[in-house]
């Protein structure tokens, strides 16, 4: 029974797993005498498994032709399903909005996004708070698998920066070696193999969250927050948090996952055989949270700052753990802004930090984790590049050490990740034109695009310095942030890979 | 002394050529007929056809009362399983083997070749050896030979004498008097084609080519006397990117002052491999002739410029060229000692040649005595021995004035206890002391038997 339910393609299987999760906001609204919300999550969770059970059962003796290609193609797939169908009881529970905002939330929340066109106080039920939290956590989740799953073995995703020459081609060596060859089984093993360890780490999370004293809800949606790098959360305001010093840290601690595929289970063909200390993300990753924060701090003096008030040790400290814990919450492309972000805003002097959070959400977290942007693994082998470089100018014939892999990533690991930093550039300007053709300003035309090509929907405000949100956009512009949130998911290299190799060939 | 010697390529030719000069039982194995019979005809050996590590062979060469083997085949393994044969079967006491690959040679601080594991008693690195030459000759500029003795804190020190040098014509003994504190000695005068050791009435003149014992700390003293500025070394450029040029650059690269390295070689593999194991030196791509390489890698700033590729002629031609170039000092990797006399005519200021410093390291094995140290100078012309002295030889006790040294022979510098002495005529030689000698090598076997036990014992 298990077997065939694993067998079914991801728009049919993952459908189904949605409307299992919708009762969890169902029990929740439930216990909580919301029946109205309540309601509207059964009912919702029903019909989708109705539809599904049909549906599998009319499409039970197909069988993919080619799997692995089959497998992206519903990845692709899931991005354009699943939002309508979380939308469904999003709709229901919140009956004045359009369904059009229903689904564009839920794009936002699935692709670990996390703009949100509803952050006025009170403006959703606790329950459908929940529900967004979910959906989040779910997208990561979903990334997570498909990262190991389906980019990896297909060397998509970040991952073809290590083994350039066969971008988007899965190597049937490689295939062959690993016991699980089948894309199909593959998934289920691998999801199977990660949800214990997703949700135990939520779960330990939310404990801890709880115990630092916030609300148990608002604790489980930073949790799931911070593991999906979503920055989903059901406070208002969006993105300053409320929680205290203690819970702030727990958070950093959290989003520490984000920055290395390492804590992931399953990828060992990956590790580049360096210990934690050696490896170029987590060094890279570690170089920008100590940097940014302590430039800051040191702006203080450097810059002509005359605030006479922000002059004793504690705000300092205050300072500086403020723009470690945003800096670390940018680069993870999750979007939360410490508590102490302020204080530190006026230590440095710095008033609109706009910039430095684009920049630091291009950047991106680790390969193969929720977070979105370039990613650091590209950002080293870009880095490695430049400085090979300038060697280079002073030595034309110069070769550098490091081993065979260091020098693949320096080349065509470069390359390939230029070639993505390109069709990143291009898809970014498109955005950024397309929101300008809709009359919008051009600053947030860019700091909007950035925000959903990095899936660090929460760097709209915290950019601008506004309040705005998403909420005041018009469809056009909500449609195309839509589909750049989706794009930048699923990575544009990604998604040009495939189509080549499916469609030009022939 | 009976001697097997597998393998009669460059090195095993040399050791049986000096072996077979002393008077010694030699028996040479390789398993190419020409080479062996080629071998029986120039020197006083026997020869024997097959493959050096098939006991048959090893037994009709004589394997069973052999005193020693030195396998120096062009195979590593051979070598190492033709010690393990002549341990095993036939008990020779003392096995000598050349190996070259570095994984072989990195095993060597672990007990791997200890007598009930893989027997080798003395394990010989070509590269290693040259590498070492190399980076002593690249400390000592101003030298065209170096090599040090008593532990490294003596010095020998071949100088080309100029019209600078202050000492000119002047006597030896004088010498000694006007800078007695300086502990230095003269111990071989190259004149000509007449290699010598001198009388204290000798005189230096322009062109000599003299050998200088020195203590370590003043080595900078003497090289003044002789007219020789002492320069710091810290860029230096290295032609060729083998196991010689890398190893060269990591003992470099390992010392505490900061020296500058670039390695060129031509092929994209090993120049890659290079690169991998160094840190701060920079490897570049290409071919050392190039000028426009040359240039790239600075070479008219460069303190010496090493050329160390496989090939004797490009070794030339690069130094000469980067001596033209600018570079300060060359030094030039030579297999073919005959090449030698164009060191002089192509401006080259110094060589290594890989078959002496080879052919030295084994020689130290095989000599009688406590022999500790051997170095042969130019081509096999004369040795420089370091000796300790053992109670029972018959120069132990007594005045160097009294020992009846032959005429080729000088004593350089003396260890006794933690001391290092320049000699006198009175300086007693103590049992235990630590002796060099400079030995024209006609004189060796009389020097032998002075050190070894001597007849009134019995």
């Amino acid at each position: 029974m298990l077997r065939r339910l694993a067998d079914l393609p991801l728009p049919v299987l993952l459908p189904g797993l949605v409307a299992l999760v919708m009762f969890v906001p169902a029990l929740h609204a439930n216990i909580v005498g919301d029946f109205h919300v309540s309601r509207a999550f059964l009912y919702a969770g029903l019909l989708v498994l109705l539809l599904v059970a049909l549906v599998a059962l009319a499409i039970q003796s197909q069988s993919s032709r080619d799997p692995a290609r089959g497998q992206f193609r519903g990845l692709v797939l899931v991005y354009l399903l699943l939002p309508p169908i979380m939308a469904l009881p999003f709709h229901w529970a919140v009956p004045d909005t359009r369904a059009f905002n229903a689904w564009f939330e839920m794009v936002s929340s699935f692709t670990t996004t996390g703009a949100t066109l509803y952050d006025v106080a009170g403006r959703l039920p606790q329950s459908v708070h929940l529900w967004r939290g979910l959906v989040g956590w779910l997208g990561g989740f979903f990334t997570l698998v498909t990262a190991i799953a389906i980019l990896a073995p297909m060397n998509l995703g970040g991952f073809e920066v290590l083994d350039p020459r066969s971008v988007g081609w899965a190597r049937d060596t490689q295939m062959r070696l690993t016991r699980l060859s089948d894309p199909a089984e593959r998934l289920t093993h691998h999801a199977l193999a990660l949800f214990p360890i997703y949700a135990l780490v939520t779960l330990v999370l939310w404990l801890l969250l709880v115990l630092a004293g916030d609300k148990a809800l608002v604790a489980a949606m930073h949790a799931m927050a911070v593991l999906s790098t979503s920055g989903i959360t059901s406070q208002a305001g969006q993105v300053a948090l409320n929680s205290g010093f203690t819970a702030e840290v727990v958070i950093a601690s959290g989003l520490m996952l984000a920055l290395t595929r390492r804590s992931l289970p399953g990828l060992r063909r990956l590790q580049l055989g360096l210990p934690l200390w050696r490896d170029p993300e987590v060094r890279l990753g570690v170089l920008f949270v100590a940097a940014v924060p302590l430039f800051l701090f040191a702006r203080h003096w450097m810059g002509a700052v005359s605030s006479e008030t922000m002059n004793d040790a504690l705000s300092g400290l205050a300072a500086l753990w403020g723009a470690v814990f945003t800096v670390l919450s940018f680069l993870t492309t999750t979007g939360f802004e410490s508590q102490y972000w302020q204080t530190a805003r006026l230590w440095s002097g710095l008033e609109a930090p706009g910039l430095l959070l684009l920049g630091l959400a291009i950047m991106g977290g680790g390969v193969a984790t929720t977070a979105g942007g370039v990613k650091l693994l590209r950002v080293h082998a870009l880095t490695r590049l430049a400085l090979r470089e300038i060697d280079r100018l002073n030595y034309p014939s110069s070769v550098a050490g490091g081993g065979r892999q260091a020098r693949r990533l320096r080349g065509e690991g470069a390359f390939i990740a230029f070639v993505f930093f390109i069709l990143f550039a291009i898809t970014l300007g498109v955005c950024n034109l397309a929101l300008a053709a809709t009359g919008m300003a051009f600053d947030r035309a860019l700091v909007l695009s950035v925000a959903a090509l990095t899936n660090t929907g929460p760097l709209a405000d915290a950019a601008l310095g506004s309040t705005n949100g998403y909420a005041d956009l018009g469809d056009g512009a909500k449609a195309m942030l839509a589909l750049t949130m989706v794009l930048g998911r699923v990575e544009a290299l990604a998604l040009l890979a495939f189509v080549a190799s499916v469609g030009w060939r022939r | 002394m009976k001697v097997i010697i597998c393998g009669a390529g460059q090195v095993g030719w040399q050791i049986a050529r000096h072996l077979a000069g002393e008077k010694n039982e030699v028996t040479i194995v390789d398993n190419n007929p020409e080479l062996v019979r080629q071998a029986t005809d120039a020197m006083d050996v026997m020869g024997i056809e097959g493959f050096a590590s098939y006991p048959s062979v090893l037994e009709r060469a004589g394997a069973r009362d052999a005193d020693m083997i030195i396998a120096a085949t062009h195979s590593d393994e051979v070598n190492m399983v033709t010690c393990q044969v002549a341990h095993s079967m036939f008990a020779v006491p003392r096995k000598i083997a050349r190996l070259r690959a570095q994984p072989y040679l990195d095993a060597l601080n672990s007990d791997l070749y200890r007598r009930d594991h893989m027997p080798i008693d003395v394990v010989i690195s070509p590269e290693r050896e040259v590498a070492l030459a190399a980076l002593q000759r690249i400390a000592a500029p101003a030298t065209f030979d170096t090599e040090a003795f008593l532990g490294g804190r003596a010095q020998l020190l071949g100088l080309a004498l100029d019209e600078e040098c202050p000492v000119l014509n002047t006597p030896l003994r004088q010498l000694s008097e006007l800078f007695s504190t300086l502990r230095a000695i003269v111990v071989g005068v190259r004149r000509g084609d007449r290699l010598f050791a001198p009388e204290p009435g000798d005189q230096l003149f322009t062109d000599d080519r003299i050998y200088v014992f020195s203590h370590a700390d003043d080595m900078k003293r003497t090289l003044e006397l002789f007219g020789k500025a002492t320069t710091k070394q810290e860029r230096i450029v290295i032609i060729g990117g083998g196991n010689v040029g890398l190893a060269v650059a990591r003992q470099l690269e390992s010392r505490t002052d900061r020296v500058r390295v670039k390695i060129i070689e031509r092929n994209r593999v090993q120049a890659e491999r290079a690169a991998d194991r160094l840190e701060r030196s920079i490897v570049l791509h290409g071919d050392g002739m190039n000028i426009n390489l040359l240039q790239e890698a600075d070479i008219d700033r460069a303190d010496a410029v090493l050329s160390v590729t496989d090939d004797d002629r490009t070794n030339l031609l690069v130094s000469v060229r980067a001596k033209q170039a600018g570079a300060k000092m060359s030094i030039a990797l030579v297999n073919d000692p005959t090449l030698v006399p164009l060191m002089g005519v192509l401006d080259i200021d110094a060589y290594i040649n890989p078959r002496a410093t080879t052919v030295s390291s084994i020689l130290r094995h095989i000599r009688h005595g406590r022999v500790r140290a051997v170095y042969s100078i130019g081509d096999s012309e004369a040795e420089v021995i370091e000796a300790q002295i053992l109670s029972t030889s018959e120069i132990a006790g007594k005045a160097i004035r009294d020992i009846g040294f032959p005429e080729g022979v000088l004593v350089g510098m003396i260890r006794k206890g933690e001391e290092i002495l320049r000699p006198t005529g009175d300086t007693r030689i103590q049992e235990g002391d630590i002796v060099t000698l400079f030995c024209l090598a006609g004189d060796i076997p009389e020097v032998e038997r002075l050190l070894q036990v001597s007849i009134d014992y019995f």
